[in-house]
């Protein structure tokens, strides 16, 4: 690179920038990928007109050849080099680098460079002149040798087009068509693509005439690849239409769509439905829509049927409920019992929803017995998607009832084999208890919570333990004191190191809602036998318990009981019990 | 060197950096060096056999195991190779064994060893993930290191593979010189390789190294040995554990589905304060879990 202020100057200023450059060329991948991300620092310290003189031409001739993640990394950062380059009126030098990378072979790399050209095309808009410039690189793409450019050429026609004269936009128009019977499915793909976007920016009279016959090409393409992104144009070229036109040029192709012999292009209609009903419209909705969703959770293939599943409940808020519960509920029921435990569980992740647009009384008649069905399901995902969801229907039918139609089902997964689903009950046991009262906790679900504390697995222990603190904030102290306490301080007592070490934590856990006193009276004692306990660690524990009871007892009782075992401690043979008693011993003064 | 945060980084499903597991390395290296070839470990103890580079399913192991340093852990090698994070596994067991060196012990398995590495996936693992072989040098070095066997409270051996017709007595295995590439074959070869049999005797074992040994050679060790039970890894069980030679041998296999498609359980032994055996087995951590921490951990390699 040449210089041009005094020597000097230069070689202070230019001194990082030439590492920077060098690094450019370096062998090393990730130094070039550094130099790269930082070609803002070196344009910045070039200044506009050298980095358009000279750094642009040096990256368009030199990088070019490089891996896709330098290249990805350079599209990405053209982008943003507007003004590094002097501002809208100079961007153009920046389209022949990013040309260049429209044509190379890796997708993820044309796309980036596409990306950017809109970018640097949108900063450019207000500037006379710009389809100069953008005009003749998408001909020159559109019109390419290889599918690379080509396939590139049709995400930049949505940018261009509006700042064109009528003749040209004819011209576009045209081209865009060929793109979208090309003979390599590749572009093809990209038209299909972009097509909805193209057509927000086209002239409705041309939409209607011309555009819809490429929509209609690629519906009826030969690719599945193809045809299924013809129903993201459903929803963009219905956004843009009457209700009377979308009726009859949009709905025949989601018709068609939904009875593809390809799945994939069915399974994009159950994926978009949601997007589908709202450009179509409430009253297509309720007439037509309706029927092709019930078909598709009828479908014959269970990638079709789970995605239809997964959408139960916000297709149906869009329709009314008589419709609902004449047409949708039977075919639910069937996905109840459907073969595939995917499709199940993912119809448990949603039906809860169904609730409120059902209401109270048919939540209960319609929905409770097949919330019971699910909760039998063999398959864990799909009971643990049911229990995961409860409090919405909780809010829909109340606590009480919810409590008679599903608790003893919800009392039986209390023992599930699978860990995951007794914690998911776990974690819903503080609302059922604050709900249904204290009366009915000690009679039906009280034992339970004892269970999971000497359960097996030992984040059920752990989330057992933590629910303690949450019963003593919702049925008092005088509550824990009776029915708790009693029972978790007998546990230290177990064969089982693990076991006795949930007594530890319970304490530690309890210490932040019981009193001083209480702490002290029950506690404290059983905390500080535990201090001898042959198992090493046990006895950290006891210094770890130790360190949290400090600050809620009494001064008198840290210095005459706490500190006396925590010296001991410090003693140990152990190392872990020394440092951890050292530990708490800080805490003690 | 802040132990704790590197842990911390890889539950996080990070690997550390390159010169964090050379400093990592250095220090197993100098504290291996100084240890038996068979360990004395006392009860209470949780044992766990192959992870294979199931990294998420260790996380779940200590879900269900409870966290260190509450509970002792014993893990009897074969923590690299087939699965997709071999790296984060070993590196996050020699870090806990660092941290915590009297909760924890890790033995040697017949994939610790340079020559198996390369062919099952943990080289090429960490040539993706560092770019270079640097890490699996360091790391294949440390494995020269790791303890033979280990003994809870003088009564249940644990050995990654199993007995060697050139092994009477613990001591003989104490007399071994250890640190060195795994051998072809010879009494270091056959702890890691050998495999219990219904057949009685020594027989060729079908992997090409160690041997197969019946329940009259295990009998006879227990007894010569006064032990109670051996306890291995080395073989997958489709219920995560499984006794043989009426209940002298315990294999213990801790990588649920393994290689992502075998459909076993897996299982840990926890040996309670009075040395009674007790069997937690676990399913794969949830797939969701899985590819959402995967996505993070995805080498600069792929980007």
């Amino acid at each position: 690179m040449s210089s041009k202020g005094s020597e000097e100057e230069n070689e202070e200023t230019l001194y990082p920038i030439a590492i920077l450059i060098d690094e450019l060329k370096n062998e090393d991948l990730q130094l070039r990928l550094n130099s790269i991300k930082r070609l803002s620092t070196i344009s910045s310290a070039l200044g506009p007109d050298r980095t358009r003189t000279e750094l642009i031409p040096f990256l368009n001739e030199s990088c070019i050849d490089d891996e896709d993640e330098v290249l990805l990394a350079l599209a990405e950062e053209l982008g943003n080099f507007v003004s590094a380059v002097g501002g809208a009126e100079k961007a153009s030098c920046l389209l022949a680098p990013l040309e260049t990378l429209c044509n190379v072979e890796e997708a993820t790399v044309r796309d980036k460079a596409v990306k950017s050209l809109n970018k640097i095309a949108t900063e450019m808009k207000a500037i006379q002149q710009t389809d100069q410039h953008f005009l003749p690189l998408v001909r020159r793409l559109s019109s390419g040798d290889w599918f690379t450019s080509r396939s590139s050429s049709c995400g930049l026609f949505a940018v261009v087009y509006p700042l064109c004269n009528n003749e040209i936009k004819a011209e576009l128009r045209q081209t865009y068509g060929k793109l979208c019977t090309d003979s390599t499915p590749m572009v093809r793909r990209s038209a299909a693509t972009h097509l909805g976007e193209f057509a927000s920016k086209v002239e409705k009279e041309h939409v209607t005439t011309e555009l819809i016959n490429m929509f209609q090409h690629i519906r009826d393409d030969e690719q599945d690849s193809v045809r299924l992104l013809a129903i993201q144009n459903c929803v963009a070229f219905a956004n843009i239409l009457s209700a009377k036109e979308s009726l009859q040029y949009v709905f025949p192709c989601i018709k068609s769509c939904s009875t593809d012999k390809s799945w994939r292009v069915r399974y994009m209609v159950a994926e978009h439905f949601r997007a589908l009903c709202e450009s179509m419209g409430p009253e297509v909705v309720r007439n037509e829509l309706v029927g092709i969703y019930v078909k598709l959770t009828q479908d014959t293939e269970a990638e079709v049927r789970t995605a239809a599943g997964v959408k139960i409940a916000e297709v149906c808020s869009l329709i009314p409920k008589e419709l609902l519960i004449k047409d949708v509920l039977a075919p639910i029921e069937t996905l109840v019992y459907d073969k595939s435990e995917h499709v199940r569980a993912a119809l448990a992740s949603d039906i809860m929803g169904l609730a409120p647009a059902l209401g109270k009384d048919d939540t209960i008649k319609y929905l409770v017995p097949l919330f019971l069905q699910l909760l039998k399901d063999e398959y864990p995902e799909v009971r643990l998607n049911i229990i995961s969801k409860l409090d919405v229907v909780n809010q829909v039918i109340g606590v009480d009832l919810l409590a008679q139609s599903l608790l003893p089902a919800i009392v039986e997964l209390a023992e599930d084999k699978q860990w995951r689903v007794r914690l998911a009950i776990i974690e819903y046991i503080p609302l059922l208890a604050s709900q249904l009262g204290v009366r009915f906790f000690d009679d039906k679900l009280s034992n339970l919570c004892m269970t999971w504390l000497a359960d097996s697995v030992f984040s059920i222990r752990e989330a057992a333990t933590n629910n303690l603190k949450k019963l003593t904030e919702i049925f008092g102290v005088d509550w824990a004191r009776n029915n708790l306490l009693p029972r978790v301080m007998a546990m230290s007592n177990n064969s089982n190191y693990l076991y006795r070490m949930t007594t530890l934590f319970a304490i530690s856990v309890l210490a932040s809602v019981l009193n001083g006193e209480l702490i002290a009276e029950k506690m404290l004692g059983v905390a500080l036998n535990m201090s001898k306990d042959p198992v090493p660690n046990i006895r950290f524990n006891v210094a770890k318990t130790l360190q949290i009871i400090i600050p809620r007892v009494e001064p008198r009782i840290v210095q005459d009981q706490i500190r006396p075992c925590l010296t001991v401690l410090s003693q140990d043979d152990d190392p872990d019990v020394k440092y951890f008693a050292a530990q708490a011993l800080h805490h003690v003064i | 060197m802040d132990l704790d945060k590197l842990i911390e980084q890889l539950y996080n499903g990070n690997h550390l950096a390159e010169a964090d597991v050379k400093k990592v390395c250095d220090m197993a290296k100098e504290y291996f060096s100084q240890v038996p070839n068979v360990l004395s470990i006392a009860a209470p103890v949780t044992v766990c056999g192959d992870i294979h580079g199931q990294f998420f399913d260790l996380i779940e192991l200590f879900r269900i195991g409870g966290k260190l340093p509450n509970t002792n852990y014993l893990f009897m090698g074969d923590y690299v190779d087939r699965g997709y994070h071999s790296v984060e596994v070993v590196t996050l067991l020699l870090c806990l064994k660092l941290r915590y060196k009297n909760r924890v012990n890790i033995l040697r398995g017949n994939h610790e060893s340079r020559q198996i590495t390369q062919v099952y996936g943990f080289y090429d693992e960490c040539l993706r993930k560092y770019g270079g072989e640097n890490v699996w040098k360091m790391l294949t070095d440390v494995f020269d290191y790791l303890p033979l066997a280990a003994l809870i409270d003088d009564q249940i051996l644990c050995v990654h593979g199993g007995l060697s017709p050139s092994i009477d007595s613990l001591h003989n295995i104490r007399a071994l010189e250890r640190v060195q590439e795994i051998p072809l074959d010879g009494a270091m070869c056959d702890l890691m390789w050998s495999d219990p049999d219904e057949r009685n005797g020594w027989g060729l074992s079908p992997r090409g190294a160690g041997y197969t040994f019946g329940q009259d050679i295990s009998e006879q060790f227990i007894h010569n040995n006064e032990l109670t039970v051996v306890a291995r890894a080395h073989q997958l069980v489709m219920e995560g554990y499984n006794w043989s030679h009426t209940g002298n041998v315990v294999t213990i296999f801790t990588a649920p589905n393994y290689c992502y498609r075998c459909g076993n359980k897996a299982a840990i032994m926890e040996v309670d304060d009075l040395l009674g055996c007790s069997f937690l087995q676990f399913d794969p951590a949830p797939r969701s879990e899985n590819s959402s921490q995967a996505k993070k951990v995805m080498p600069e390699y792929f980007l």
